[in-house]
């Protein structure tokens, strides 16, 4: 009741205001004659009267003031009032204000683009997948590894045991981990298309409809009876059938293989991985078929399954965890000749999965430490610039202290001003964001095959809103507090002292942080740009000019070994025979890619000086592949196309390996015995040996290499040729199709192109730690050229006393410009200081460079004072410049 | 007690203004003079607080105004007590007793 009427009075006051105005305007008057009519009858005037009434109870207004600041109405009054009065304050000075919201919104949107990537990676549910809340992943965990190599995917076995034993879940899917890539025969021709491989209750557990058809059926996914059908993506059917209507019960050739068509997912539901939008869905049972493996679905080794479970509501993620423990406990004990001694574990379902969250929310998190200390310095400069006006409105503070506004009133009305600047930076930045996320995921090299959307979703605008409130307060306090406390006598008097150095020293704590925290951004940016620059011109051990690779997979259509070979001699020639190429081999896969085979050198074959098991990694390659990479043979021979047949006993080592082996002597002739598989060795004789290249990533040390002739159905043929290389991809994919119109290859690109994969790392954080360090520099400039400027103009009065008095114009400089480079240098120190400390946090990341490089430190500490020397010497040339008589009469 | 017009102990105002109300209906500057001499000059009201405090008190629905003529023809806006407001009043005396019987209780032991 009380609180209806409440309302009802606040609105009424808000609303009729004038009529209110009036009726406590007359309560007052009428209050104020009849005190005075009391005094009055002492004999005083009426006049006399009146002035000991306001004497005693302080002015009309006041009092009126103090009565309406009691209503809720009043807040939202003055809030409005405060907004309006702000606006018309910022419309009046159009270039301060641009220039504050711009820096803020760069700030501002470079944080809201690195979140949305947060967003799209770690937050976002999966689309169109009914209370995805609910769902858990299920990794078996190896206790005696760490990383994200300590978790494994389930092996179809694996899944039927968690799936029939548990009691935390309503159900459990799975679906495979790697993305097929298959070759599909649209009418003759080969295209490559995504696939994924789901459970049978993979749709209706995530609560997802055909749009057409049905979904995939616990029926079509029976382990001894597998159905060849496939329910495709909604943007699949859209580009590649014009969303035909009658697709249903159509057939496709997939890898050799006819899959009928039973329906259509709806539009938006692109599976549980992010990045990845499968073209097809087919049944688990149907791997062996398509990844032609057989043996897949008993197989207790390979682990390909993640499997994810709907918590039923009554369980808890704690006890899901423990139950998995246990149920991996019992396949351990129930399957003892597999050795595993495994665990098991559950984490909440994202779109990564979960080993992989730990390295992207590292990333995402060092790019927003990055991006937040550039919106640092955006706040500095503003805090810096709202605390410059502050002082110069303290008269207009003090009038409205005159005039009854309380402490809260002048806080309020500050903090309004700084924090529609800083929405409008927001609602800038949050523009800026939607331009430049596209932009950054530009720089994703082509060849994955990954589609990445970063939706501005609520989560992007619920962020940008708090960052924007929160730096509109953080940088509006201050200014605000010290509004708040200006003294109405001194002000009204017009006693204010000029800004000196010690007035401004909250300004120049603010430009002494700023700098430092620009220091260890430039620091950071020029560090990670540098190790671009040595990544590139990293010597990959192979010569990446004039190189194209395309990866082919005959096997993948069920071909023989005497097809696979057939197909592989005739492209050999058919390319061979192409204007400008001048050699062309195959590789199982190229260095540098995802793609690794390792094992282990048999430590007593031969005698190694260490009695430990050497690690390496093979690489199986065709005859005159090192003459197509442009890799020299330090010694021996090439391969011969005979020994390519499996049982030849021959291999090629790179430098690393023979140097660990047979330091002094000549390795070719030498014999070497390697692990070939579980309780297999392998013995071969040493033909030749190449120079050590890079193998895994670019930064890495020595790895030792064997090359072995044999080569599977999987190969990457690689072609060199005289000229440019992209006019060849076109005669290429001719000639692939003119061999076997089947066959379509994967990935045909330059090896520039291809380079583009490891260089990624190196790329997106040279390139963004560049942006950011640039940004830091710019907008420290500006700050501290303001800070200055502003100090200057409120001097120029002293300043003409000092000139008149005989001052040197070289003593006002050195004066000015000494206050400036000692906050430089102050903020220099700590920066250093502080980027020497944190550096080891990049290593990682960085090529061929020192985190605490001294080059890098000692040319960022001459670059930052530099330009500080120049923004403090523009303003300070204008001080002396300044005719003293002009100064001197300016007051 | 010091001569000085001391300040209210928080809280009281309410209390007071509803308690003059309960006497006669009466307008602002009514509530202020009955204060001062109902105190004997203890208690001096700004107009600041008066009415920050009558508008408070009306919005809760404890007192209702109307506008009225003055003895000497002004118009002004006169207070009277709500049933709310009665019962408020009877409420906060009866409590106010026992609080200050139990302040009392505690000062006097020794």
């Amino acid at each position: 009741m009380s609180l209806l009427r409440n309302v009802a009075r606040g609105l009424r006051s808000l609303f009729r205001k004038e009529r209110v105005d009036r009726e406590l305007d007359e309560e007052m008057g009428a209050y104020l004659e009849m005190a005075a009519a009391e005094k009055m009858k002492d004999g005083l005037s009426h006049k006399e009267a009146l002035r000991a009434v306001r004497l005693e109870q302080g002015t009309l207004e006041v009092t009126k003031e103090i009565v309406r600041s009691g209503g809720w109405e009043f807040v939202v009054d003055t809030l409005w009032r405060d907004l309006l009065f702000a606006f018309r304050l910022l419309r009046k000075n159009p270039g301060s204000t641009a220039a504050v919201v711009v820096a803020l919104a760069l700030g501002m949107g470079l944080n809201t683009t690195v979140f949305s990537f947060v967003n799209a990676l770690l937050l976002r549910p999966p689309r169109g997948v009914k209370a995805p809340e609910q769902l858990r992943e299920v990794w078996i965990h190896n206790p005696r590894s760490s990383g994200a190599e300590a978790y494994l995917p389930m092996t179809y076995p694996d899944y039927f045991y968690y799936r029939d034993h548990n009691q935390s879940f309503e159900g459990m899917l799975a679906y495979d981990f790697d993305p097929h890539l298959v070759i599909w025969n649209k009418s003759g021709e080969g295209q490559t298309v995504l696939g994924q491989l789901v459970s049978g209750n993979f749709f209706s557990l995530l609560g997802v409809n055909a749009v057409l058809g049905r979904t995939i059926s616990a029926e079509d996914d029976q382990t001894a009876n597998p159905q060849p059908v496939v329910v495709l993506g909604y943007a699949f059917w859209r580009r590649y059938f014009g969303s035909d209507s009658t697709i249903v019960g159509k057939t496709l050739t997939l890898n050799g293989a006819n899959y009928g068509v039973i329906g259509v997912a709806p539009a938006g539901f692109t599976g549980l991985l992010v990045g990845f939008e499968p073209d097809f869905w087919a049944p688990t049972a149907m791997v062996e078929q398509i990844t032609r493996d057989k043996g897949r679905l008993s197989n207790w080794r390979v682990h390909w399954l993640i499997a994810i479970g709907r918590l039923k509501t009554e369980a808890s993620t704690s006890g899901a965890r423990a139950e998995a423990s246990v149920l991996e406990h019992q396949i351990d004990m129930d399957h003892p000749d597999l050795k595993r001694n495994l665990d098991a574990t559950v984490f909440p379902a994202t779109l990564i999965p979960a080993p992989l969250r730990v390295y992207v929310s590292a990333f995402t998190a060092l790019l927003m430490a990055a991006f937040g200390f550039v919106l640092l310095i955006a706040c500095a400069n503003v805090a810096s610039f709202l605390l410059a006006r502050s002082t110069r409105r303290t008269r207009e503070m003090a009038v409205r202290a005159a005039l009854g506004a309380g402490r809260g009133r002048v806080i309020q009305q500050m903090l309004v001003e700084s924090t529609l600047l800083s929405s409008l930076a927001g609602l800038l930045g949050l523009i800026l964001a939607y331009w430049t996320a596209p932009l950054l995921l530009a720089l994703k090299p082509a060849s994955l095959p990954i589609t990445l959307r970063l939706p501005i979703d609520w989560r992007v605008l619920v962020f940008t809103v708090i960052v924007s409130l929160i730096c509109g307060v953080v940088f509006g306090l201050t200014p605000a507090l010290r509004s708040a406390s200006v003294s109405v006598v001194a002000n009204l008097k017009d006693e204010t002292q000029p800004a000196g150095f010690r007035q401004s020293r909250l300004r120049s704590l603010l430009m002494t942080g700023e700098i430092a925290t620009c220091t260890v951004l430039l620091i950071c940016g020029t560090l990670c740009v540098r190790s671009l620059r040595n990544a590139s011109s990293i010597n990959p051990g192979f010569n990446t000019q004039h190189v194209i690779a395309a990866t082919l997979d005959p096997g993948s259509l069920g071909y023989s070994d005497t097809q696979v070979r057939t197909f592989y001699e005739q492209l050999s020639e058919h390319v061979r025979t192409l204007p400008g190429v001048t050699a062309a081999s195959f590789t199982d896969h190229l260095p540098l890619g995802p793609a690794r085979e390792h094992t282990i050198l048999d430590p007593m074959q031969p005698k190694s000086n260490k009695n430990d098991a050497i690690p390496i990694d093979i690489l199986r390659v065709a005859p005159d592949y090192f003459q197509t990479m442009g890799i020299s043979l330090l010694r021996g021979r090439d391969f011969i196309s005979s020994e390519g047949a499996e049982g030849s006993a021959v291999t090629i080592i790179n430098e690393a390996l023979a140097k660990r082996l047979w330091k002094n002597q000549d390795p070719v002739g030498q014999r070497m015995t390697f692990w070939a598989g579980p309780g297999k060795k392998s013995s071969t004789e040493v033909i030749g040996v190449v120079p050590t290249g890079k193998y895994r990533t670019l930064g890495e040390a020595p790895v030792p290499v064997v090359y072995l002739p044999q080569l599977r159905a999987r190969r990457t043929l690689v072609v060199r040729t005289s000229g440019d290389p992209t006019t060849l991809l076109d005669s290429i994919r001719r000639e692939i199709h003119s061999v076997d119109p089947n066959i379509a290859p994967t990935d045909l690109e330059t090896m520039q192109q291809y380079m583009s994969l490891p260089l990624f790392p190196a790329r997106t954080t040279g390139l963004l730690l560049g942006v950011s360090g640039f940004l830091a520099l710019a907008l420290t400039t500006i700050g501290l050229f303001g800070v200055i400027s502003y100090i200057v103009s409120q001097r120029t009065h002293e300043i003409g006393v000092r000139v008149a008095l005989g001052a040197q114009r070289t003593d006002v400089l050195n004066l000015i410009i000494r206050h400036g480079l000692l906050l430089t240098v102050i903020g220099l120190v700590i920066g250093l200081g502080i980027a020497f400390g944190a550096g080891h946090l990049l290593s990682s990341l960085l090529y061929g460079i020192a985190p605490t490089d001294p080059a890098t430190f000692i040319a960022v500490a001459i670059v930052l004072c530099a330009v500080v020397f120049l923004a403090c010497y523009i303003p300070a040339r204008r001080a002396i410049s300044v005719d003293p008589l002009v100064a001197l009469r300016y007051e | 007690m010091s001569d000085k017009p001391s300040d209210l102990v928080q809280g009281t105002l309410d209390m007071l203004i509803l308690k003059t109300l309960a006497l006669e209906p009466t307008h602002g500057y009514g509530i202020s003079v009955r204060i001062e001499q109902m105190s004997k000059g203890v208690f001096r009201l700004n107009a600041g607080s008066l009415f920050l405090a009558i508008q408070r008190l009306e919005r809760d629905g404890l007192i209702e105004g109307e506008w009225k003529p003055t003895e000497n023809n002004r118009r002004a806006k006169y207070y009277a007590l709500t049933h709310k407001g009665r019962k408020r009043l009877d409420n906060e005396t009866r409590e106010w007793g026992r609080q200050v019987a139990a302040i009392a209780r505690i000062l006097e032991a020794s």
